[in-house]
């Protein structure tokens, strides 16, 4: 709460924001409310263990790099004809009922500071719609951010017995003086019986922070499963989070990113069970090199009626340098006993014998550890789906490795 | 070995729980903490004005710290209230005589023990005991050969007097500082009573070292403290074994816990605490781990209404280790919010972190550790493994690991597990002729050995049995 957004941002700037999107009279109060709760908001959560915060977002400055009304992307958001994709406001025009019902519904515009202040100034987003029974692939979403800020808001309804993948990419274009901030928020929510698959893949350039809360609710018989892969962004805080609301609901969070210099990764891969027969899978694989850091949170919460729970979490994490850092807190918490749960947390270097073994076989050192590192993260490739996603996130490790 | 379990089986252990001395106490400091309670306390003890002024600063931190409310899933302390605690009950022994044998204790302190169900054969066999009762410890026993290798095992209020140059340096400065947390302040203000162990260089107490601990006064806490210095090249183990009847007012109980393990010294520390359920147990333990010096904690947490203890280690030496076993058992409205804490500081040090816990009956058990391995620490290796068993709907069971790894040539792994008790199993030792609730006990049992097997052979008993208390008639 020590952030003085509002010396740059005022009742005055939502109006403008809400009018020059023709926005109806229900999103511009949603807005305000959201501008007007900040004073009262922490920021997202983060760990704290004794003499240390893990992520420090009371010392970004964000009066130097919130500019809501001078926001410019370029963006393709395309699908195929049987699904809905559309540009946010288009959609606000053509299924206002829709949006109004849906916005909101899953991550609650006001549950933290740094939500609230998406919610009041996100100028661009997309609503992807999928009737009852359709089958849809390749669903693109390429966002280019051109400006010092950009606020984004995604919205994915599928209706019951219907499936969807979708491919998120983020990148920054041309060059902005200064630091830079990206605010993205995704709600997803899955009708009984649909099968969602959300891929993103962050690639920001290194002087933008990026704040990204990903929500899915799972109905019955629904699927929601997320990769979500970190490469680029100076400081990430990203929560990616499943609620498992209906009987045998399941989802899976598969997680990369690769840091290097000083970058600051703040991954958060959560599930609640609150249903019964449901099922999550929690995976995810990091690589640090130079002074960057990792900050992993994995929370698996079982509520008193998940009879029957099935929740598994894994995190590995490999330490290329000796000024980087890797912290984790895999959580358990269990209210319902009838349960089936497992998480584990390794941290290490690349094995030495490897090593040894590959440069015996004519090797040269660097280039042998390049391969263990691309070897080290097709444990979760092999769990992304989408072979488009994998290639890109491929070739963003190899583009990284050590020359 | 037989005969002493039939011992335990025939003390009707409920009572054991329910029986309650009547009081009989020399001095009673009054109710709440106010400088004038702490002068009161350093006074009757006679203490040096280094002590006093300790006391006094602590005194001083605890009045300015927070209690601890935002701990994520922490167990709820907001019936605790401090002032309604008398913090100072001096039995009426004149300890200052000293009672040098068993038969010299007064009649009705023998008889605590005996209701702890610590079996006279045992007893005889213990190589020393030292027990508090109220705050003060009232009997000591020592071998001859301890004494002639210089191996001191006394009361702390006798310590500071006797070993003051030793107290002085090593007391809540280095290891655990009242500045630590809001309950070691506290307790460095009011302290009183608890054991001092120092084993001189080169020595192994074969025996192990032992000190029973037991409130009996309603509305008391109990604030003792340990100190425990292994010198060089030495090995010590101390036990301590807590239980307490039930009151209806709420206790607390904030001890402290203090080690120093010298270079290639090895240190074990065991305890199995079992307050009332009524009690807020409330613990600092540290220990500092030299050159090549070995820890052991050893901890069952079984009773109490809540918990929060992290007996932590700083190994500060190079290829220092640290292995941690915990058990924690939560039944109807207790909360055990147990862990771990270690820090490596130094290259190729290790340590190990296994963690039990059984929740029961609306209980809750959680899981709390931090694991840190600082930048320069290389070589260093930890490995966690915390499972935990649950029996029914209503309890819930926690794990909140934390590690900060800011060391790349380390091998760090965390691994946790919950579950409920496999109804395979239960199938299996019944077809074998076991009812339901004797093959749940035995999984039980079984689940819990590698804590048990750490023990000596009555405390082990007594773990045994009183997981058997904790789980008779409740289950099916």
């Amino acid at each position: 709460m020590s952030t003085q957004v509002h010396a740059t941002i005022d009742e005055g700037t939502v109006r403008e924001l809400s009018d020059s999107l023709d926005e109806p009279e229900w999103l511009l109060e949603t807005r305000l409310s959201a501008l007007e709760a900040l004073d009262g908001l922490d920021m997202p959560s983060v760990i704290r263990t004794p003499g240390r915060e893990w992520t420090n977002l009371h010392d970004l400055d964000f009066e130097g790099f919130v500019d809501p009304l001078n926001a410019a992307e370029d963006k393709d958001q395309v699908g195929p004809d049987e699904v809905e994709v559309l540009p946010f406001a288009e959609a606000v025009d053509e299924h206002e009922d829709l949006v109004r019902e849906q916005f909101g519904s899953v991550v609650d515009p006001e549950e933290d500071y740094l939500t609230a202040l998406s919610t009041a100034l996100f100028s661009t987003g997309t609503v992807v719609y999928v009737p009852e029974g359709v089958d849809a692939e390749d669903v693109t979403v390429r966002t280019e951010m051109n400006s010092q800020s950009l606020f984004n808001y995604t919205l994915v309804v599928t209706e019951e017995s219907s499936s969807v993948t979708i491919l998120e990419r983020q990148s920054t274009g041309d060059d902005v003086s200064g630091e830079r901030y990206y605010s993205g928020i995704v709600e997803v929510a899955a009708a009984e019986n649909s099968h969602v698959q959300y891929g993103s893949l962050q690639n920001l350039s290194e002087e933008t922070y990026n704040y990204t809360l990903k929500r899915g609710h799972a109905d019955t018989y629904a699927t929601i499963n997320w990769i979500e892969g970190n490469i680029g962004s100076r400081l990430t805080k990203s929560s990616v989070e499943t609620y498992l609301q209906g009987d045998s609901s399941e989802s899976q969070i598969v997680g990369a990113f690769f840091g290097h210099e000083d970058q600051h990764f703040d991954v958060n891969a959560r599930v609640w069970h609150e249903a019964e027969h449901t099922t999550a899978d929690l995976v995810t694989r990091g690589v640090l090199d130079d002074e960057a850091r990792s900050v992993y949170e994995g929370v698996q919460d079982v509520g008193s009626g998940a009879w029957d729970t099935n929740s598994y979490q894994r995190e590995n994490t490999l330490m290329l340098s000796d000024e980087s850092e890797a912290d984790a807190s895999p959580k358990l918490i269990i209210n319902n006993h009838d349960t089936e749960a497992s998480h584990s947390a390794t941290v290490g270097q690349v094995d030495e014998e490897d090593l040894f073994y590959m440069e015996t076989r004519g090797t040269d050192p660097q280039t042998a550890e390049n391969m263990l590192v691309e070897g080290f993260f097709v444990p979760v490739l092999e769990e992304v789906a989408v072979d488009e996603l994998r290639d890109d996130l491929q070739e963003l490790v190899a583009a990284r490795l050590r020359e | 070995m037989s005969s002493d379990q039939d011992h335990l089986k025939e003390t009707d252990t409920e009572k054991r729980f329910e029986f309650k001395k009547e009081e009989s106490a020399a001095v009673t400091s009054d109710k709440g903490l106010t400088e004038e309670v702490v002068r009161m306390i350093s006074d009757d003890k006679d203490e040096p004005e280094w002590m006093l002024e300790r006391r006094l600063r602590a005194l001083k931190q605890y009045q300015q710290m927070p209690m601890p409310t935002d701990w994520p899933g922490q167990p709820d302390l907001s019936e605790l209230d401090v002032e309604e605690i008398v913090p100072y009950i001096r039995p009426d022994v004149d300890k200052r005589e000293g009672a040098d044998s068993w038969d010299d204790l007064p009649e009705d302190i023998q008889d605590t023990f005996e209701k702890l169900g610590i079996p006279e054969a045992e007893r005889k066999a213990l190589s020393g005991v030292g027990a508090q009762y109220e705050s003060e410890v009232v009997y000591q026993n020592m071998q001859e050969q301890w004494e002639e290798k210089g191996v001191v095992f006394c009361n702390m209020d006798e310590a500071v007097q006797e070993h003051e140059e030793l107290v002085k340096e090593h007391f809540m400065t280095k290891c655990v500082p009242p500045s630590d947390n809001k309950f070691a302040a506290l307790h460095g203000a009011v302290w009183s009573g608890g054991s001092f162990v120092y084993v001189p260089e080169g020595v192994t107490v074969e025996m192990p070292v032992q000190a029973y601990f037991r409130m009996n006064s309603e509305g008391m806490g109990q604030f003792e403290h340990t100190l425990i210095i292994a010198e060089e090249g030495s090995e010590v183990h101390y036990i301590e074994g807590c239980s307490a009847p039930k009151y209806g007012t709420h206790n607390l109980h904030a001890g402290g816990v203090e080690v120093f393990v010298g270079e290639d010294a090895h240190v074990q520390y065991s305890t199995v605490q079992n307050w009332s359920k009524n009690t807020f147990n409330l613990n600092t333990k540290r220990a500092i781990a030299e050159k090549g010096g070995t820890m052991e904690w050893v901890s069952g947490s079984m009773g109490s209404k809540a918990t929060m203890l992290y007996p932590s280690t700083i190994l500060k030496g190079r290829g220092a280790t640290d292995n941690h076993i915990t058990i924690a058992f939560a039944g109807e409205g207790q909360d055990i919010d147990t862990g771990a804490k270690v820090y490596h500081n130094a290259p190729n040090t290790k340590s190990t972190i296994e963690s039990k816990s059984i929740a029961k009956d609306g209980g809750r058990t959680n899981y709390r550790g931090l694991v840190q391995i600082a930048d320069g620490a290389e070589g260093s290796s930890t490995a966690v493994e915390c499972d935990a068993l649950m029996f029914d709907n209503e309890s819930t069971s926690d794990t909140m690991p934390y590690m900060e790894i800011q060391e790349s040539k380390v091998d760090v792994a965390h691994e946790a597990t919950v579950g409920k008790i496999g109804d395979e199993d239960v199938f299996y030792l019944q077809s074998r002729g076991l009812d339901d609730d004797d093959a749940k006990q035995m999984i039980v049992s079984g689940f819990i050995e590698p804590i048990t097997e750490e023990l000596p052979i009555e405390y082990a008993v007594e773990l045994n049995r009183l997981i058997e208390l904790e789980m008779e008639g409740s289950l099916g």
